[in-house]
């Protein structure tokens, strides 16, 4: 008899043991410590299409192109400490949009591309530590990022609270960044040889276990960023050098049981004073196959109004303070679609996914006039990680 | 979206016990089930989209063209 209740114990321990591994709000934010290291390593590709002739004048109609490795390495430090390390790598190559004029003959607007080829190679390397306590955790990250012409040090603050039930976690994050900017001179003049910018912004959460197979979150974030906000690169370009951003986002996660297979839904509505607001629909079905795969389509709708300063084409008479033809910042909506595939074989994961998005004006829920430079892209990636148990 | 969400928070909500929540803790229920792609992918979108945020506090920039 004692020994069936002994293992009644250990049974409902185990039990108990898998729940408290509940995300707090992400999984790298997990309630218990990672029980085994885990490494990882991935390449992806990025891939602009090229603008078509018609869009552009004479000049280059190559976009960029972007190699990217990453590394990943989550740790236990001890019963209530982790670390993890995350390192990226990015070559890039290509031309982007100098300014937006039109043409002669048809009044047409047409892109002028940046005439020599950018080539730059980015570095980051973020460290995040992170405590855990019995109703909660508590975590550090500190992000610097160097490439040619741009140099970013963040850190940030977060923590998590579940409920006494463990039934809701209340989450929240602070972070702070100091950019620099140093333009790299080519043959075109840049709007600054020097500039800084920072940003500060905060995040709260409230995640929920609503059944046996359902998840759901809210947060709110305020973003402020101050400095120069202008891009360098960009012909005439000026914005103001403040900006005030908020969001409010929600995600729903369902496990279907006959399915063997879960639904995720997330949504962020986002709002800022240069009058942009956009809303994201992201919607992804993750199927099990068998019990070491899992295939997970997924289609995210992005939708955006345009920068109250935005204009499609470049004008000289202009005497506003702020102006920028940045794509960017016009009315537009996007579709991405995509696919991942995960395999497990014993303590070795491979994955690989690709998406394709695709932007038009008249996909938007706001209305403007089309930017010409607007963007479809390809992105791809395989990744391989591995778990010491 | 979000009014449909609270919806569902305030009438739906059961007591889930803590031996009760094994598929809760699975991978394919996770936030963000793969953190590099999913770094990767918010970067992405953050540098062709006048948006960015919403999972957390925001970090710092990067001069992507």
């Amino acid at each position: 008899m004692a020994s069936r209740k002994d293992d009644l114990n250990k049974t409902l321990a185990a039990l108990t043991s898998s729940a408290f591994l509940l995300p707090a709000y992400q999984s790298a934010m997990a309630d218990a410590p990672p029980e085994f290291t885990e490494i990882g390593m991935r390449y992806s590709k990025y891939k602009e299409d090229d603008l078509s002739a018609k869009k552009v004048f004479g000049g280059r109609s190559q976009r960029m192109d972007i190699d990217v490795a990453q590394f990943h390495l989550l740790a236990p430090v001890s019963d209530d400490w982790s670390v993890a390390l995350d390192v990226g790598w990015e070559d890039m190559s290509g031309a982007s949009p100098w300014f937006v004029g039109e043409s002669i003959e048809a009044g047409d607007p047409k892109v002028v591309m940046s005439g020599a080829s950018i080539e730059d190679t980015r570095t980051e390397v973020s460290v995040t530590t992170r405590y855990y306590f019995d109703s909660g955790t508590a975590g550090v990250n500190f992000t610097y990022s160097d490439e040619d012409d741009y140099e970013s040090k963040s850190i940030s603050l977060d923590g998590s609270l579940n409920s006494e039930d463990g039934l809701t976690t209340y989450s929240a994050s602070l972070s702070a960044s100091d950019d620099d900017i140093t333009p790299t001179q080519g043959s075109y003049p840049t709007n600054t040889l020097s500039a800084t910018k920072d940003i500060r912004s905060a995040w709260i959460g409230v995640s929920r276990i609503i059944s046996k197979r359902a998840l759901v979150r809210f947060g709110l974030s305020y973003t402020y960023r101050d400095g120069y906000l202008t891009d360098p690169y960009k012909y005439k370009d000026s914005r103001p050098d403040e900006r005030k951003e908020w969001t409010a986002s929600a995600g729903y996660r369902h496990f279907f049981a006959e399915q063997n297979a879960a639904l995720h839904v997330d949504y962020r509505y986002f709002d800022d004073d240069w009058d942009i607001a956009s809303q994201t629909l992201d919607v992804a079905w993750i199927q099990n196959v068998g019990q070491d795969i899992t295939v997970a389509p997924f289609i995210r709708y992005y939708t955006q109004d345009k920068a109250k300063f935005f204009s499609v084409v470049i004008n000289d008479d202009n005497d506003s303070d702020y102006f920028s033809d940045d794509y960017r910042l016009s009315s537009f909506g996007a579709f991405s679609y995509g696919l991942r595939v995960n395999y497990e074989i014993g303590n070795w994961s491979i994955n690989a996914d690709a998406e394709r998005y695709q932007t038009d004006e008249s996909w938007g829920l706001y209305s403007g006039e089309e930017a010409p430079a607007l963007v479809d892209t390809w992105r791809y990636g395989v990744g391989l990680s591995y778990a010491f148990k | 979206m979000t009014g449909i969400l609270l919806v569902i928070v305030i009438c739906g909500c059961e007591t889930v016990q803590p031996w009760e929540r094994g598929i809760l803790s699975k991978d394919e229920m996770q936030w963000q089930p793969n953190v590099m792609e999913s770094r990767l992918r918010n970067q992405v979108y953050a540098s062709k989209e006048a948006s960015s945020g919403g999972t957390g506090a925001a970090g710092g920039g990067c001069g992507c063209n």
